[in-house]
């Protein structure tokens, strides 16, 4: 715990200063740095922070209207307003922009004894807002909307601070610990929680809050799903979500940030907080789909979903990939072999971790797979179950085993026993002959007793040519070596030959 | 050679090899390639063999790995040179599959075919095949195209340049992030290739593009492009277009660019010379030297050296020395290790008055870190403070400092200061090593952790190499082979140990006096694992001892052992035995 501690003491100052810093000049810079330096350094981080445009640093000053510009508010100061309800109907949209201004403030939360009226202001300030919003007093104007998403986007989009295995201060002796929670929560989730009555306000027209909510916003809150804190990430889904409900004309875009987000995962990083909240998503929205399926899906199937199996950190979300990939398969159950080919590509070879997870998903896939798709992939998938019939976890091998107690799984097997007896018996022999632990003993024995009694002849035959094979092993192994053997002689040969050429 | 002869059809046993399900055996045939190409001659290799590669890529990523690793070195096998391009067709196929590792070696494999194929070739197939990735559908083509323009672009005609720049321009501007970042990290090396007109032009608006990007994951590429874009420019140019880049990114909203501009900034100084270098680089660098993040300091605190090595004295000590000297009372202690493990390079750059007014109280203040890391690094730089100050100056923090490190609780920490041992002896002079360090030396070899213990043993080898063994024997013999009776066996176990590394430094005369009885007298043990320790010491000990000696202690000792009561010992006991046997044969 107290390793902890000294973490969190360790990593919030950073971020702290950041926000801290964030105050435009209100209040003293950041505990460490008092340089005019780090300063100016703010400044343009503010800018850009404020930009809806993807530039990477930009300190013009904003185009449009009524801009809310933080420096030219008295500093050091913040006044609280009076409630939406004191004022006049006319003037409630005058107020609400000037309780924006007042929620672009940032505060230091690593620091609970600074600014605290200030704080409570503006938290006051954002419950106000939100329950403006909620209860559908009045409509706000296309520049309240817009000024709102500002405000929002200055206090929900930042860089997000290094993640625990980017941080230099965590010490890997550590395996569990507890989530991160951000410093700013208080806060944030006010702000979160105002985006989202206004995503779903049965008063927003889409029309117009997709000119604010556009693009470059969806992919700055696609990036913030990176985020250590689970209760961001939370909303983060919810808000995503509705978004994707709300704006048809976002969807196929944001489809394709996610996309992003996965290749990246998969094949560059390994390291992503959010793919869990992200699968989430996409599970609802894989059961919307319409049948026949698209091309699109079913690629995103196969190009996405399927190698998001290979990661380590597979655990981490595999419930929620597994329902993803179960969806696909129970929509469309033609896409079985597609899908159980694909879980042969990424089986793990030393984790017996993911070895479990695989396995329970399978079971799910064979449930809603039909003969067809069976037949085709089943040569392959009995080799596999077959080494796991023969792992030495025996937690792997009793799983495995365990599709056995599956009805539909057994008729499967049973309609086609004449391609699986033949590729499972060997390992069903190795275990009766040395497998170290008990119950996979008693296991196999059932499973050889149930194919004795299904098809005896086939259990004789597959016996007699197991004997065979195993007599003949070492033969075999003799002469693949001298086949190579030869070869090497006959290359060497060659090689005398055209000695000139080489 | 007859058919008769040669019954074996070698294209036949590859495919039969990787029909096995068993992934080793497919692993193996695709490592005898080359075998199997020999066998076939370079025709029937170009002919049958490779294309029978490029359509068996359905394997796993192991073995598509192995094929694509094979490939690269197959110029000889298809007849050289000139047939080089046959291997692209399935090398191509390779750039195109999910699997990153396999993608990325296929496209090694092509680069060094290609840097070896003729030029007509060049543009016959390689570029061609170079526009088709680029063209790809999916981004994993697309991405690997980026690494090999570099190799394309020297031999192709005027209009196909024009092309291939134009392609590189739309892969920067990709669709897709992933492309769009293997065309970062590969602008270097195609910029490299590029003529000097075009880089001003093309290539720069493409590196504008690419540092404006939304991602911070593309944009901390570029910033490596910043370097490299930098050597190859005029000065004035990267005056004109890098620095204002790099000054940008230094101030960029995400970490993790700054991160990397605090790791490259001291490259583009030379790049964009002395002036700029003052007015614009020192402030952004000092801007990273505070930065709000630790990680971004940590990485700018472990450039500090270089950096300085590259400015004149006096702007060090004016803009950099006041940051350094923050950095040392750092909030994050791995801000100050990194500090701790460069800081002391800045010595010869400031001189010494400089060291000595400005320098030293850091330096001090880092010494007595409660963080072991940072004290450590600072111990282990200490030839370099040396050079400047002199040990006197040190020597009174610096004992506290080693003596609170020999016994910090993480076994880590002490080792790494007993390796730093015989650096510090040899700095600090006998003298002064006697008085203060002698006692920890024989301390640490009664340590509870054993690598402890063995690294204590090797200290004291290491010390009597430094000092001689007249000094060894006054400071070192007596001490350690007094301990041999300590009562715990694996006190005395180290003991062992230390006296076979001693030994061949002490010579033969001192080892048969002082050593050897002591191990004779071992020999008597009531601890087998003792006594077969001796017979192993014994081992050791009888190359560097007079063969009369061998015959009348070593011998009969062994001996005595070989028919010891416990097994382990009779083993050891013969095995010396045999072993003073085939020294005697051979001799």
């Amino acid at each position: 715990m107290f390793n902890k501690i000294i973490k969190r003491g360790h990593r919030k100052p950073s971020k702290a200063d950041a926000i801290d810093s964030g105050l435009y000049g209100y209040g003293p810079t950041g505990n460490r740095n008092s340089g005019m330096v780090s300063t100016s350094n703010v400044v343009v981080n503010h800018a850009s922070r404020t930009a809806p445009a993807p530039s990477v640093v930009n300190s013009a000053p904003q185009p449009g209207g009524a801009v809310i510009d933080p420096t030219a508010l008295p500093s050091g100061n913040i006044d609280p307003l009076p409630p939406f309800r004191d004022v006049a109907v006319s003037d409630r949209q005058l107020l609400f922009l000037r309780k924006l201004q007042i929620c672009c403030f940032q505060f230091d939360f690593t620091d609970t004894l600074k600014s605290v009226r200030e704080k409570e202001i503006k938290r006051q300030t954002l419950l106000e807002l939100i329950d403006f919003i909620q209860s559908g007093s009045g409509k706000i104007t296309e520049n309240n909307q817009e000024e709102m998403i500002k405000m929002i986007s200055v206090n929900i989009f930042r860089c997000l601070p290094p993640a625990p295995h980017e941080n230099s201060g965590s010490e890997m002796l550590e395996i569990e610990e507890e989530p991160y929670a951000e410093p700013a929560w208080p806060h944030l989730h006010l702000v979160y929680e105002l985006l989202l009555r206004y995503v779903v306000s049965s008063d927003t027209d889409t029309k117009i809050a997709k000119r604010y909510i556009d693009h470059s916003f969806v992919l700055k809150l696609l990036d913030l799903f990176d985020a250590d804190d689970p209760r961001e990430r939370e909303y983060l889904k919810t808000i995503l979500h509705r978004i994707y409900g709300k704006f048809m004309v976002h969807r196929p875009f944001i489809r394709k940030a996610i996309n992003n987000i996965f290749y990246r995962f998969i094949y560059e990083t390994e390291r992503h907080s959010g793919i869990g909240e992200l699968l989430e998503i996409l599970g609802s929205i894989i059961n919307g789909f319409a049948l026949p399926m698209k091309e699109e899906h079913k690629l995103f199937l196969v190009r996405a979903l399927i190698p998001l199996h290979k990661p380590k950190a597979l655990a981490l979300y595999h419930q929620q990939l597994s329902y993803c990939i179960t969806q696909f398969v129970e929509k469309d159950y033609k896409l079985a072999d597609t899908v159980i080919r694909g879980l042969l590509k990424y089986w793990p070879i030393t984790n017996c971790t993911k070895e479990l997870l695989f396995l329970g998903e399978l079971e799910e896939v064979l449930e809603a797979t039909q003969s067809a798709e069976f037949q085709r992939c089943m040569v392959p998938l009995f080799r596999q179950i077959g080494r796991c019939l023969n792992s030495s976890h025996s937690q792997v091998a009793e799983r495995a085993f365990f599709l056995w107690k599956n009805d539909h799984i057994v008729s499967l097997i049973a309609q086609n026993r004449n391609v699986i007896l033949p590729i499972i018996f060997e390992p069903l022999e190795k275990n009766v002959q040395s497998h170290w632990n008990q119950a996979v003993h008693g296991l196999t024995i059932n499973i050889r007793k149930m194919f004795l009694e299904m098809d005896f002849e086939l259990f004789e035959e597959c016996q007699k040519q197991h004997e065979e094979m195993e007599a003949r092993a070492r033969e075999l192994e003799e002469q693949r070596e001298l086949i190579w053997k030869r070869l090497a002689e006959a290359a060497e040969q060659r090689k005398g030959e055209d000695g000139i050429t080489v | 050679m007859a058919m008769i002869d040669e019954p074996l059809y070698p294209i036949a046993v590859l495919i039969d090899e990787l029909k096995n399900e068993d992934i080793q055996l497919r692993l193996n045939s695709i490592r005898r390639l080359s075998t199997i190409a020999r066998a076939l001659g370079e025709e029937r290799t170009r002919k049958e063999l490779i294309p029978f590669l490029s359509e068996n890529n359905d394997d796993d990523d192991e073995v598509l790995l192995a094929m694509a690793e094979e490939l690269g070195v197959f110029i000889p096998y298809v007849g050289g040179v000139e047939h080089a391009n046959v291997l692209l067709p399935p090398l191509e196929t390779l750039c195109s599959v999910e699997e990153t590792c396999v993608r990325d070696k296929a496209v090694e494999s092509l680069c060094r075919i290609g840097a070896q194929m003729r030029e007509p070739d060049l543009v016959e197939s390689f570029i061609p095949l170079v526009k088709r990735l680029a063209g790809g559908e999916w981004f994993t083509a697309r991405v690997s195209s980026c690494g090999l323009f570099h190799i394309a672009y020297p031999s192709a005609p005027e209009t196909l340049k024009t092309e291939l720049r134009a392609l590189y321009s739309q892969l920067c501007q990709d669709d897709m992030p992933m492309v769009r970042r293997s065309a970062a990290s590969n602008l270097g090396k195609f910029a490299a290739t590029v003529e000097a007109a075009h880089l001003k032009a093309d290539i720069m608006s493409i590196f504008e593009d690419l540092t404006q990007d939304d991602q911070d994951s593309v944009r901390l590429l570029a910033v490596e492009g910043c370097a490299a874009l930098g050597k190859l420019l005029e000065p004035q140019d990267c005056v004109a277009h890098i620095l204002p880049v790099i000054v940008n990114f230094s101030q960029d909203k995400s970490w993790r660019v700054r991160y990397m501009v605090a790791n490259q900034l001291y490259e583009l100084c030379e790049a964009v010379g002395p002036e700029p270098t003052r007015s614009d680089l020192v402030p952004a660098y000092v801007r990273l030297l505070r930065d709000n993040e630790a990680e971004v300091r940590i990485a700018a605190a472990g450039k500090v050296t270089k950096f300085c090595r590259i400015l004149n004295p006096e702007l060090a000590i004016q803009h950099i020395l006041p940051c350094v000297k923050e950095l040392s009372s750092d909030s994050s202690q791995h801000v100050r290790s990194a500090l701790a493990s460069v800081i002391m390079g800045m010595a010869p750059v400031l001189g010494k008055d400089a060291t000595i007014d400005q320098l030293l109280p850091i330096f001090l203040s880092l010494l007595k870190d409660e963080f072991p890391d940072v004290r450590l690094n600072i111990i282990s730089k200490l030839d370099q403070v040396n050079q400047v100050i002199g040990i006197d100056l040190l020597s009174q923090s610096l004992l506290p400092a080693i003596v609170e490190l020999a016994e910090d609780r993480h076994w880590r920490v002490r080792l790494a200061i007993i390796e730093y041992i015989p650096l510090l002896a040899s700095q600090l002079g006998v003298g002064f090593f006697d008085d203060k360090l002698g006692a920890l030396c024989m301390q640490w070899l009664k340590d509870k952790v054993y690598s402890i213990r063995d690294a204590a043993a090797n200290n004291v080898k290491r010390l009597a190499e430094e000092f001689g063994p007249d000094w060894a024997m006054q400071h070192i013999i007596p001490q350690v082979l007094d301990m041999i009776n300590n009562p715990h066996y694996l006190y005395r176990m180290t003991i062992l140990h230390a006296i076979s590394l001693l030994a061949p430094v002490m010579g033969s005369e001192i080892t048969c006096s002082k050593l050897l009885p002591v191990v004779i007298n071992a020999a008597k043990d009531r601890v087998p694992n003792i006594k077969f320790n001796v017979a192993k010491v014994l081992q050791s000990l009888t190359p560097i001892v007079d063969q009369s000696v061998v015959d009348k202690t070593i011998r009969p000792c062994l001996v005595e052992l070989s028919e010891d009561p416990d097994v382990d010992v009779r083993f050891f006991a013969s095995q010396a035995l045999q072993a003073s046997d085939q020294i005697m044969m051979s001799s």
